[in-house]
């Protein structure tokens, strides 16, 4: 225990109760939207992003003068709760990319970028990952070339598993503005508007159906100066935050969803206690202790944020607890429910499909072990 | 307590830690008394001897995690914060006469929560310094029971004792059933908390060996095996430590039911994460945590026996699952 660890307030605070009885009124009068016939889960929730910020409900803890409503982390969590509990889609997943934009983008780029963001009128994506650069992001070999007389970029490379690339307005990309510096001081931020020429996106279809991610293609794509988010070579240093709160235990919807699932097997649990083997009591048990834990934990983490700490790598810990909570979660769903276990595009097989992919995206489990080694440990490296 | 008060109060029982951790599992009784009288010293048993209480539940349970993170032959759990609990929750009702002597807490023969039957086979845990051992029935009764000689335990610093009723039965008063609820609860957060403290600590220690120990010309820690093996303990630990935290704070701000499911939640987590991280500090220390000499098995008794105090994890882990029903249903566990 270091001396950090004092004794911390784990309890909301008192205007979170109304902002709770806000949301929950504002639901009444706005009922949830219906998925029409055939219309793909992006485009059904971006018009639940767009009925949510009509009601002030997106980018709670952003300030206001960039459209948000200037309040704390802990308001947008109760915000992602209270969705959950009433089987709403989930928040708008913008909570990383505006944090990285609130911190690296000039006062005129927020002021132009970030409304837009929150309102939905621009749709973002996220273009790190490449085919040749995945864990180890530093090695991405996407080109941004200044032209002579520095007006502006040319672009060009290849990205691989742009979630939602093919529904985006702008991608937050990343490209290497030097080839001689050393990885982390030569990548730099673009602001890339997604139909510039140039720019080709190729949806791919994922395990579960669904055509989540892409691939992007960059030939000879011109960008403005002022399209650069940061200076040159800050690409790394944003990218680093916006995993962070990527990672981060608290900028997740999850936590009601996997809520709402530990209800149906308790149900399951009561209602047939002689259709189960007796080891399923206990594993569902496991999983309730996994959820309470990842609820304490998240409470810890808002409660240390409130008293001032800020935003680290101890965010890998959080992520590793996560997939912990989901990969068991899914796994037992289809015990507990075997009738799942044979539906494909059912709810729960999707999502136990994609709870296969936690421990990869947004960092690997063993990427996250490397960085709690190094950062958290100060384990000396092999060198 | 205010929060200087508070450091204060730590560092002393930090400095009490380092005098009198033990580097073996052969303490003298000598050695254990000076160690006890040293404890008392502190005067910590009065932070919850009054209502209100001048220590939080959260804060007692920090300084449960502290005092868990150094082998101790002394008692911090039965004597200073679990019994006199008892006792202080008894004072609120006013259902409880003077009672003079210095308790700890009788458990069942296997260390859980006595149950029904005062007459059955128990022991007083945490016996150090002992004079007596509450036994607390399902129906909140609270008996005084008399201590007899050593009973057997693997946790070789830690002082049980057999107990059985006197003559006349002396029954001190009875708790109801929120009361239970609080008092179960709470014994749970405070033995959770302290093997938080050891697993933590012990994970330290092991990092700080795979620091300093070479092979191959490099550190161990270089190792990814190695690497990966402390970040998954530091994980564990970090779950436990969450866990219980807001079950201590659920202590001080919810209803005892709430408080009560959430010192499950923590000792359940606690009951297998926190030996997981001593099993993964033991295979980082390698041979020599395999020796009498080395404080490894201490801990590693301290958190396996613990991992079973109180309630066990397949219990747990039921009544999770499959939540009792009604407002005022108190379980054995
Ligand atoms: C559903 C989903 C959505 C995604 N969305 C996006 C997105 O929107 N934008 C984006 O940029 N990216 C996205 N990604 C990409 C994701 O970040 C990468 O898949 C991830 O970082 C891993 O890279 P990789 O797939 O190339 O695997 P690799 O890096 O090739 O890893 C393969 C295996 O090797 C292991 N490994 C690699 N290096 C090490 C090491 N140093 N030590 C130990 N083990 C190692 C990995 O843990 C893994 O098990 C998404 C991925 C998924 C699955």
């Amino acid at each position: 225990m270091t001396d950090h660890d004092v004794p911390l307030d784990f309890g909301d605070p008192a205007d979170l109760d109304m902002l709770r009885r806000e949301l929950r009124a504002w639901l009444t009068e706005h009922p949830l939207p219906r998925r029409r016939n055939g219309e793909p889960m992006a485009e059904f929730l971006h018009r639940w992003h767009r009925q949510l910020h009509s009601g002030g409900w997106v980018g709670l803890d952003v300030p206001e003068r960039y459209g948000g409503r200037g309040l704390t982390a802990l308001h947008q969590v109760a915000v992602s709760d209270e969705l959950g509990a009433c089987r709403a889609p989930g928040v708008p997943r913008i909570g990383y990319l505006a944090h990285a934009l609130l911190e690296f983008c000039s006062e005129d780029q927020r002021a132009r970028l970030l409304p837009r963001m929150l309102s939905g009128d621009d749709v973002w994506c996220q273009g790190f990952s490449e085919p040749g650069a995945g864990s180890d992001l530093a090695g991405m070999s996407t080109y941004a070339r200044r032209s002579p007389d520095g007006g502006h970029y040319l672009i060009n490379g290849q990205k691989l598993w742009t979630s939602y690339a093919q529904y985006s307005d702008y991608c937050l990309l990343l490209a290497r503005t030097d080839r001689a510096a050393p990885a982390h001081s030569s990548i730099t931020a673009f602001a890339l508007p997604l139909n510039r020429a140039g720019v080709t996106v190729r949806p791919l279809r994922a395990a579960n159906g669904d055509d989540e991610f892409c691939e992007l293609f960059l030939d000879d794509v011109r960008v403005a100066v002022d399209e650069r988010i940061g200076a040159e070579g800050d690409g790394w240093p944003l990218a680093m935050t916006t995993v962070n709160y990527e990672r981060n235990a608290l900028d997740t919807g999850h936590l009601s969803k996997y809520g709402l699932l530990l209800e149906r097997l308790r149900r399951q649990l009561r209602e047939h206690p002689d259709a189960l083997p007796d080891g399923l009591v206990s594993a569902v048990g496991r999983c309730v202790v996994d959820y309470q834990v990842l609820v304490a934990h998240t409470r810890r983490r808002t409660a240390e944020r409130l008293a001032g700490r800020p935003a680290g790598p101890e965010s890998s810990v959080d992520k590793l607890l996560m997939t912990r909570a989901e990969q068991r979660l899914y796994e037992t769903a289809l015990a507990v429910l075997p009738e799942e276990l044979h539906r494909d595009g059912g709810a729960v097989y999707g999502e136990y499909l994609y709870s296969r992919a936690a421990s990869v995206y947004g960092g690997t489990s063993q990427i996250q072990r490397n960085i709690i080694a190094k950062r958290l440990l100060h384990l000396p490296s092999a060198s | 307590m205010e929060a200087e008060e508070f450091r204060l109060v730590r560092e002393a029982l930090r400095a009490f830690a380092a005098d009198h951790r033990c580097d073996t599992a052969e303490v003298g009784q000598a050695e254990r008394t000076t160690a006890q009288k040293s404890l008392d010293g502190l005067g910590l048993g009065e932070l919850r001897r009054s209502t209100p209480p001048l220590a939080s539940a959260q804060e007692c349970a920090l300084l449960a995690e502290e005092y868990g993170r150094q082998p101790l032959a002394t008692s911090f759990l039965g004597t200073v914060l679990l019994a006199p609990e008892v006792l202080r929750l008894l004072a609120v009702t006013g259902r409880h006469a003077p009672y003079e002597s210095r308790p700890t807490v009788a458990l069942t023969r296997d260390l859980r929560f006595t149950g029904r039957y005062s007459d059955a086979d128990h022991v007083a845990w945490d016996a150090e310094g002992a004079e007596s051992a509450l036994w607390i029935g399902d129906d909140g009764t609270v008996r005084a029971l008399e201590l007899g000689g050593p009973a057997p335990t693997t946790d070789l610093l830690r002082v049980v004792r057999e107990a059985h009723p006197g003559t006349p039965d002396s029954v001190l008063g009875r708790l109801v059933p929120e009361q239970l609820q609080a008092w179960r609860a709470w014994a749970l957060v405070m033995v959770s908390s302290e093997l938080v403290g050891a697993a933590a600590s012990f994970v330290e220690q092991s990092t700080a060996y795979a620091r300093d120990r070479s092979q191959y010309g490099r550190p161990i820690g270089s190792f990814q095996a190695v690497r990966h093996l402390l970040a998954d303990a530091t994980v564990a630990v970090e779950a436990c430590a969450s866990a219980t935290r807001y079950a201590a704070w659920c202590l001080d701000h919810a209803a005892p039911d709430t408080a009560l499911a959430a010192a499950r939640v923590a000792k359940a987590e606690v009951d297998v994460s926190a030996v997981e991280a001593v099993y993964a500090g033991m295979q980082v220390f390698g041979g020599i945590a395999q020796t009498w000499e080395h404080m490894a098995h201490l801990y590693l008794r301290r958190v396996r026996v613990g991992a079973t105090v109180l309630t066990g994890t397949a219990d747990l882990l039921t009544a999770l699952a499959l939540p009792p029903s009604g407002p005022h249903v108190v379980e054995a566990s």
